[in-house]
């Protein structure tokens, strides 16, 4: 049965208002298929998948699922029809228990006279639990007990089924961690080879090659071309999906090239044994013109190692000090010259319900006012700029950061510190989520900002931008620092990995 | 970004729904109550009514304007017409005793601003919505009024000791609210108070992050609001030269219905505008003298009034979705 057609999708096409997000697109699923799709911000490669799990519909096209027409209105419907999505963000129901959240929707197969029994349905669910390998994560628990990464691998137990005959997977593994995505990849092939179809979405180029069976790939809106799998064993393979993507050559030049770690002498931030939470006694020197990296599983600690400097955690003992002077809070750290780029980019770093200028702005307030008085233009010109240098695609400056893709989001965060003119920026998983072209223009940035003589901390999930861009890299392992690194062109991601785990 | 943009309509309209209900509420209003009350032998234009309108608009709209403030950061304040009964009684009694308004409008700025100080920095220090100490304020003025009118041995105080009569200008309440209006769109749209405010009603975390003073901008507003109240108590007083143990009551509904019906949206956040506040206002007002004029039964007014708000909220509040390709 393996290469019988589950799904059809024929002139598809989707606009949101003036915006054009899919063109007459043709798109075919087979059984035993992993599909890769890949493409930049706002190519269209969530909305096609979303339009056939009855997120969204069409503004026109057809599509056949199993041999019939198939129009599902939401996406309970895709789902007990057999389609299912796992998405980017968390979808999970918070202040209920771990089962409760598996079975929504679906409470009556446990319930005799309208009362449901609970007790069945922890068993059930733990069951389930333990059959996709995530068997410490206990049913009766409250979710929200969780992380982030287990409630992401709750979804996907309640998203799979026995029934499922095609399993999405949205940009999911950027919130994974190494064994997270193990997990996840291991339900993806038993998937394909029980004869079901995947598709898998992501920004990843590695994780596509490495786990998909055929490539598709998109811009704006169209599919520019389709691999198979020898074709993605070509050595050349790389560059060609690059070229696909993006649409012109977009060179060799991606991470820094150089591999000289010096910096200049004098230090821009010190954390001073510092020690809180999980943390125990760390201390480090960030220098004029450095960048350090800090690398390791999600829940090491170096994310609150990032926030610490920007006064958002609570030390227990210790200082953080910047020009010698404690930083205490968001607000003496901005003023003293410290940027933050949250890795909660939609909930923290940005306010999305505002316009781009607004966003970038915001830190620089202080600075635009003149007696008070902040001028309209003064305002539009500092954002202006900021749009200009990033290329941040827009109408204009007023345009909601709602309505721009993952990638101009995150060019708008960091517009924000570049406008404010900080010294010292700490990024945390800078480019999560962000296509190619965009990392490219970001590695530039950072590399820009390093000659400027700007110090960076860079926290980052993937070891393959920290190897690329950092001058010292730490691994952190449990809240501890287990092994530091300088640059160097024999730095490879399998020397790291053993500090990590 | 090449392609050249033609005018959408249908997109404009979209992007101000919000406006456009709200300022097409106001001019259906002034329409329906220019044509209507003629038949019935009124009219909306005549000194005596304008001069009726005037009265009923200002009180809520200098509330309102302040309030915008307030609810730009999501929050809201219930105190509002509690405080405004307290500081009436207060001119009154204190214009009495020493024969000026001054002393008594002092007195109730000091306590204005204490409450704002209070309402502002509560929530953020004790991590409670901020409405819950405005209620808390509610119900202490409404204890306080009551012990003053007690003791005075009356339900209500008339000003015999100072010269009020200027309050009931038409021309001087006009003046007043566009002073108002003028100051608080400037520190709302040209400074870091309504800034801050407006980017703390978006969301909290990401405006602390950008540097925003987390107890300060969110106390400064207040402040602003308070200045509010008093003038509006000082014309609430100055209509009819008296403050009675009912003063205010329900005002806290009316600033809220009338920021509804101006299109500011109750969570907050970059669109509010002040000028919501004025629209709203007078659409309010207009209702309320409007109605009466074309033949609503006074007792039937409330039941109007529901139906064209729960119009008006269906058209502005209801949540705009809508995803853009990812």
């Amino acid at each position: 049965m393996s290469g019988e057609t589950i799904i059809e999708i024929r002139h598809m096409h989707k606009a949101f208002g003036p915006t054009i997000a899919l063109k007459d697109v043709d798109f075919t699923l087979h059984r035993g298929e992993i599909r890769g799709l890949i493409g930049e911000n706002g190519s269209g490669k969530s909305t096609i998948m979303s339009i056939a799990s009855g997120m969204q519909k069409a503004t026109s096209g057809e599509m056949t699922y199993l041999g019939r027409p198939w129009h599902p209105n939401t996406m309970v419907e895709a789902q007990d029809a057999g389609i299912s999505m796992i998405l980017q963000e968390a979808n999970t129901i918070p202040g209920v228990t771990v089962a409760e959240n598996i079975f929504a929707g679906h409470e009556t197969e446990f319930s005799k006279l309208g009362i449901i029994s609970m007790g069945k349905m922890y068993k059930a669910a733990d069951q389930v639990l333990d059959k996709f390998g995530i068997g410490h994560i206990k049913a009766r628990d409250s979710i929200d007990h969780y992380t982030f990464e287990d409630r992401k691998l709750i979804e996907i137990a309640r998203c799979v089924t026995d029934d499922t005959q095609i399993l999405v997977v949205d940009e999911t593994t950027t919130a994974l961690s190494l064994e997270g995505r193990e997990i996840l990849y291991k339900l993806v092939h038993k998937l394909a080879d029980e004869g079901k179809g995947v598709v898998f979405i992501s920004h990843d180029m590695d994780e596509i090659l490495e786990q998909c069976t055929d490539l598709t790939v998109l811009r704006d809106g169209d599919i520019v071309g389709t691999l198979t799998r020898e074709e993605m064993d070509a050595p050349d393979a790389v560059q060609r999906i690059r070229y696909l993507m993006v649409g012109r050559e977009i060179g060799e030049k991606y991470y820094r090239e150089d591999y000289d770690p010096s910096c200049q002498d004098e230090v821009a931030l010190e954390y001073d044994h510092v020690t809180f939470g999980g943390i125990k006694d760390f201390s480090l020197k960030l220098h004029k013109g450095e960048i350090v990296g800090l690398g390791g599983l999600s829940g090491c600690g170096m994310h609150e190692i990032g926030r610490a400097a920007y006064g958002l955690e609570k030390l227990e003992s210790g200082r953080v000090l910047r020009g010698g002077k404690p930083v205490t809070g968001p607000l003496n750290a901005i003023q003293s010259g410290i940027g933050y780029i949250s890795k909660n980019r939609d909930t923290e770093a940005l306010i999305l319900e505002a316009a781009i200028q607004e966003n970038i702005v915001l830190p620089s307030l202080t600075a635009l006012s003149r007696h008070g008085y902040i001028s309209p233009r003064d305002e539009k010109k500092m954002a202006d700029k900021e749009i200009d240098s990033f290329r941040i695609k827009c109408n204009n400056g007023g345009q909601w950061v709602n309505t721009l893709s993952g990638g101009n989001k995150q060019k708008v965060s960091f517009g924000k510190w570049t406008a404010k003119g900080s010294e010292v920026i700490i990024m945390d998983c800078p480019t999560r989520g962000v296509d190619i072209g965009v990392k490219q223009a970001m590695y530039a940035l950072i590399e820009q900002m390093k000659k400027d003589g700007k110090a960076i901390l860079m926290v980052s999930e993937e070891l393959a931008e920290l190897i690329g861009m950092v001058d010292r890299l730490i691994i952190m392992k449990d809240f501890e620092v287990t092994k530091e690194f300088t640059r160097s062109p024999d730095l490879k991601q399998t020397d790291i990995i053993e500090y990590m785990i | 970004m090449t392609e050249t943009k033609k005018f959408d309509f249908k997109a404009w309209v979209k992007a101000h729904a919000m406006d456009l209900a709200a300022y097409g509420g106001l001019v259906v209003c002034i329409i329906i109550f220019t044509i209507f009350p003629p038949f019935f032998g009124e009219n909306l234009w005549s000194a005596a009514k304008l001069s009726t309108l005037m009265s009923s608009v200002i009180v809520t709209a200098l509330l309102s304007v302040g309030a915008v403030f307030i609810y730009s950061m999501g929050c809201m304040d219930i105190s509002v017409g509690g405080q405004v009964g307290l500081y009436a009684t207060i001119i009154v009694v204190m214009g009495n005793k020493t024969g000026s308004l001054i002393p008594g409008i002092l007195l109730s700025l000091v306590i204005a601003l204490v409450i704002g100080v209070v309402n502002g920095a509560t929530g953020q220090l004790l991590h409670i919505y901020p409405i819950i100490s405005s209620v808390v304020f509610m119900m202490i003025l409404n204890g306080l009024r009551s012990i003053i009118y007690n003791g005075l041995g009356t339900r209500s105080v008339t000003l015999s000791g100072a010269e009020y009569r200027m309050f009931r200008s038409p021309v001087l309440m006009l003046v007043v609210l566009v002073v108002e209006f003028l100051i608080v769109s400037f520190l709302f749209n040209y400074t870091k108070l309504g800034k801050n405010a407006k980017a703390i009603g978006a969301n909290p975390t990401a405006a602390e992050q950008s540097g925003i003073h987390p107890i300060l901008y969110r106390v400064l507003p207040y402040l602003v609001f308070a200045c509010c109240v008093v003038a509006a108590s000082v014309f609430q007083m100055g209509y009819t030269g008296s403050a009675s143990d009912s003063t205010g009551t329900g005002f806290e509904m009316n600033v809220m219905v009338a920021l509804i019906l101006g299109g500011m949206p109750l969570s907050g956040g970059m669109r509010s505008k002040v000028s919501k506040a004025v629209v709203g206002a007078f659409t309010f007002s207009l209702l309320e003298v409007g109605l009466p004029l074309i033949g609503v039964p006074s007792n039937m007014t409330f039941f109007v009034k529901a139906v064209i708000f729960i119009i008006v909220v269906l058209i502005t509040c209801r949540k705009q979705s809508g995803t853009l390709p990812r």
